[in-house]
C-alpha cells in the first residue's frame, strides 16, 4: 500500500496584498492560506488512499506561525503531517526549501510517491517538486493531470507544450499536478475536528545537518502598477451607449462597432 | 571556458533565447553557445542568428524522454562552466531547468521576463513575478552558472544577420530515463493567435454553461475580436482551449481593447492583460477585483448587458 507525501506551502493570500504610497507591496492586511495547487497535491494523494490504501502525510517546511496549515492540510485527509519550522525559514528560496524536505524525507519518512503543486501562489517559481526529485534520485513527472497507480507503477498523463504524454515511472517517483486533476474537497466541522486529534511531529533546524545557503539575492521587490480610470456604467439602454461612446472617444472602437 | 548558453528544445524559443543571450554575452565580453536538440543541419542554422558554438544532443531512439539528458547537460556545464545558463521555460524546460539547477547546486530565476547586466559591478540582474503578479522580484545569482528560465514569447527571436558558420559538436547520447513515454496525444491547434489580436474578449466564469458561450462569440464578432479565458475555464472546465488562457500560467495580451466578460479579474488573470491599451469588465458583483484595473466597467448581468452591447454596436 503506498505512502505518499504531499508537500505543501503556507503562502501569503495575495488577494489581500495592496499597492503602498510609494510603489512598495503592502502586506500589513493579507490572509495566509495553503498554496492552491498544493490543495490539488494533498487531493489527489487522498483520491489514491481511497484507491489503493497506504497513508498520506503533509509535509511542510516554514516558520513557526504556519502551524494552522498544519491542521489545514490535516483536515484535508492527511492522516499524519511533518512540520519542519524554524524561524529561519521565514522567505527561503526554492532550493533551500527542496533541500530542507530531501533530507527529511530521506532521513525520516518511507514514501512510494511525492506530490507537489505545479508551482506556488506566492514565488510561483515551480521548481521545489523537480528540485526535490533531483536531491532524492527518484524520477520527476511534471505538470500531471491524470494519475492512477498500476502494478506498483505510476502511470500519468503530463501536459507538454505539443499536447499530452502519458508516461509511466517506476516508484518512488514524484510528480507535480496541475489544478485540472481534481477538484479539492473543502473540509467540514468534521474534518477540522478530526485533524485537531492527528499527530504531527516538529522538526527544527537544529535537528538538520544540511547548511542550505541561499544562491539568490534579491534586490528589490516592488508592486506592479496598474493604474487605470475606473469609470462605472449602469445597464440601461443610455448607460450601455455611453460606456460605447467612450471608447469610441479613446479609439478603442471604430465609429461604426468594431 | 565560460560563456553563455541557452537551452531549448523548440526552434522558435532559441532564436528568442539567441536574441536575448546575444545582449548579455556582448555586454559580458563573452561567447554564446546553443545546445538544442535539432538535427546538425538545422542547429547549424543557429550560428547565423548569432550563436559562437552550437551543440546537439544526439536523437533518442528508445524513448524520448527529454529528462534522459539532464546528466549529458550537467556534465557539460562542470567541464566548460558558463557564467549564464538561460533554459525556455516550455513545460518541459521548466523542470528541465529546476533538476539541472538542483545537480549544479546554483540558484535558477523561474520564469524569468527581463534581464541585463549591471554595468557598476557586473552581476546579472534578473526579474520576475512574484503574489500572482502583484509584485515584481529583482535577484542576482550568487553560484555558477546563474541561471534563468524564460517564458516563451518574451523576446523577439534573433534575427538572421551575416553568415555564421561554425562545427555542430553532437553531445553523447545518455541512457533511457528512467520516464518511459506510453503514449503522445497532440493537440490540434486552432490557429488563432489571441497574443497579437487587436480586440481580445476574455471569458470567465460567469458564464454559467459552455452553449452561453455564443454570447461572447457574437460580441467577438461585433467588435473584431477573437477570444480568450481565465484559467478555470480551460483548465477545469475545459470549454475553450488552453492556447487561449490569459495570464499568469498562460497568454500574456496586449490588444487594443480587452473586455472581460464575468470575470473576476484576480491578480493571476489581471497581470496577463495589463498591457492592454484599454480594459473593458462585465461583472455583476461591484466589488469584484476587476474593476479596480479596469478603464471602463459595466456592473451588471452579463445576461443582460451583452445583448445590449450587441445590439447597440449593429445599429
Ligand atoms: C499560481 C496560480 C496561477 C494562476 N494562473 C492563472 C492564469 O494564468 N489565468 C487565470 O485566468 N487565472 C489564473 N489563476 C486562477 C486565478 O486565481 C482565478 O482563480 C481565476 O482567474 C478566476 O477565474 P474567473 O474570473 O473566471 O472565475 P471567478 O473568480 O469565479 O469569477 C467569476 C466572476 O463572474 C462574476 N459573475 C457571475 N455571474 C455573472 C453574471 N451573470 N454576469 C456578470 N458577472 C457574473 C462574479 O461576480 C465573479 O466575479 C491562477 C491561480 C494560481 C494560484
Amino acid at each position: 500500500m503506498p505512502e505518499m507525501i504531499a508537500c505543501f506551502k503556507w503562502v501569503i493570500d495575495e488577494a489581500y496584498i495592496r499597492r503602498g504610497p510609494e510603489g512598495e507591496l503592502d502586506l500589513s492586511s493579507v490572509n495566509y492560506k495553503i498554496s492552491e495547487y498544493d490543495r490539488n497535491a494533498i487531493e489527489e494523494a487522498v483520491r489514491l488512499r481511497e484507491a489503493h490504501g497506504g497513508s498520506v502525510i503533509p509535509v511542510t517546511v516554514a516558520a513557526p506561525e504556519a502551524a494552522k496549515g498544519v491542521k489545514d492540510a490535516l483536515s484535508r485527509g492527511g492522516d499524519r503531517a511533518f512540520f519542519i519550522a524554524d524561524e529561519a525559514f521565514h522567505d527561503l528560496e526554492p532550493s533551500q526549501t527542496a533541500a530542507v524536505l530531501a533530507e527529511v524525507i530521506r532521513s525520516r519518512i518511507p514514501h512510494d510517491l511525492i506530490l507537489c503543486g505545479e508551482g506556488s501562489g506566492d514565488l510561483y517559481a515551480q521548481q521545489v517538486g523537480p528540485r526535490l526529485a533531483e536531491h532524492l534520485e527518484i524520477p520527476c513527472i511534471s505538470f500531471v493531470q491524470k494519475l492512477s497507480i498500476e502494478q506498483g507503477r505510476l502511470i500519468a498523463e503530463r501536459k507538454v507544450e505539443e499536447g499530452l504524454e502519458v508516461v509511466a515511472a517506476p516508484l518512488p517517483a514524484l510528480v507535480t499536478v496541475l489544478p485540472d486533476i481534481n477538484v479539492p474537497r473543502i473540509p467540514g466541522v468534521k474534518d477540522t475536528l478530526a485533524a485537531a486529534k492527528k499527530p504531527f511531529v516538529t522538526v527544527k533546524r537544529d535537528e538538520l545537518s544540511g547548511k542550505y545557503e541561499a544562491h539568490l539575492a534579491t534586490l528589490l521587490v516592488r508592486a506592479t502598477q496598474m493604474e487605470r480610470q475606473c469609470e462605472r456604467f449602469g445597464t440601461q439602454p443610455e448607460d450601455v451607449a455611453r460606456f460605447l461612446e467612450s471608447l469610441r472617444k479613446k479609439g478603442a472602437i471604430g465609429q461604426k462597432g468594431g | 571556458m565560460a560563456g553563455v548558453w541557452i537551452f531549448s528544445e523548440r526552434y522558435e524559443q532559441l532564436l528568442e533565447l539567441l536574441n536575448a543571450g546575444r545582449r548579455l554575452a556582448r555586454s559580458m565580453g563573452t561567447k554564446l553557445s546553443a545546445m538544442s536538440q535539432l538535427d546538425p543541419e538545422k542547429a547549424a542554422t543557429l550560428f547565423s542568428h548569432g550563436a559562437d558554438a552550437v551543440l546537439v544532443l544526439p536523437p533518442l531512439s528508445e524513448n524520448p524522454s527529454l529528462d534522459a539528458f539532464i546528466p549529458v547537460i550537467v556534465a557539460e556545464v562542470r567541464k566548460e562552466d558558463p557564467d549564464v545558463f538561460l533554459l525556455s521555460a516550455t513545460l518541459r524546460g521548466r523542470e528541465l531547468a529546476a533538476r539541472i539547477a538542483a545537480r549544479l547546486n546554483t540558484g535558477l530565476c523561474g520564469n524569468c521576463i527581463a534581464l541585463e547586466i549591471d554595468r557598476d559591478d557586473g552581476a546579472l540582474r534578473m526579474e520576475r513575478l512574484v503574489y500572482g503578479g502583484a509584485g515584481l522580484q529583482a535577484v542576482t545569482c550568487s553560484s555558477r552558472p546563474a541561471m534563468a528560465s524564460i517564458p516563451p514569447g518574451t523576446f523577439e527571436p534573433a534575427p538572421a544577420d551575416g553568415e555564421g558558420k561554425g562545427v555542430v559538436r553532437t553531445l553523447p547520447a545518455p541512457p533511457p530515463s528512467a520516464v518511459q513515454i506510453i503514449e503522445r496525444k497532440t493537440k490540434t491547434s486552432r490557429g488563432t493567435d489571441i497574443a497579437e489580436a487587436r480586440v481580445v474578449i476574455g471569458v470567465g466564469r460567469g458564464f454559467e454553461k459552455e452553449e452561453d458561450l455564443h454570447l461572447a462569440g457574437e460580441l467577438a464578432e461585433a467588435l473584431g475580436g477573437e477570444i480568450g479565458c481565465t484559467r478555470p475555464i480551460s483548465a477545469e472546465l475545459h470549454w475553450l482551449p488552453e492556447e487561449v488562457c490569459i495570464g499568469l500560467s498562460g497568454l500574456q495580451v496586449k490588444p487594443d481593447l480587452y473586455v472581460g466578460l464575468g470575470i473576476s479579474g484576480q491578480i493571476q488573470h489581471a497581470t496577463g492583460i495589463r498591457s492592454s491599451k484599454w480594459i473593458c469588465a462585465v461583472n455583476k458583483d461591484e466589488n469584484a477585483p476587476i474593476f479596480a484595473v479596469a478603464d471602463f466597467g459595466i456592473v451588471g448581468d452579463l445576461y443582460d448587458v451583452i445583448p445590449k452591447l450587441i445590439a447597440a454596436l449593429k445599429n
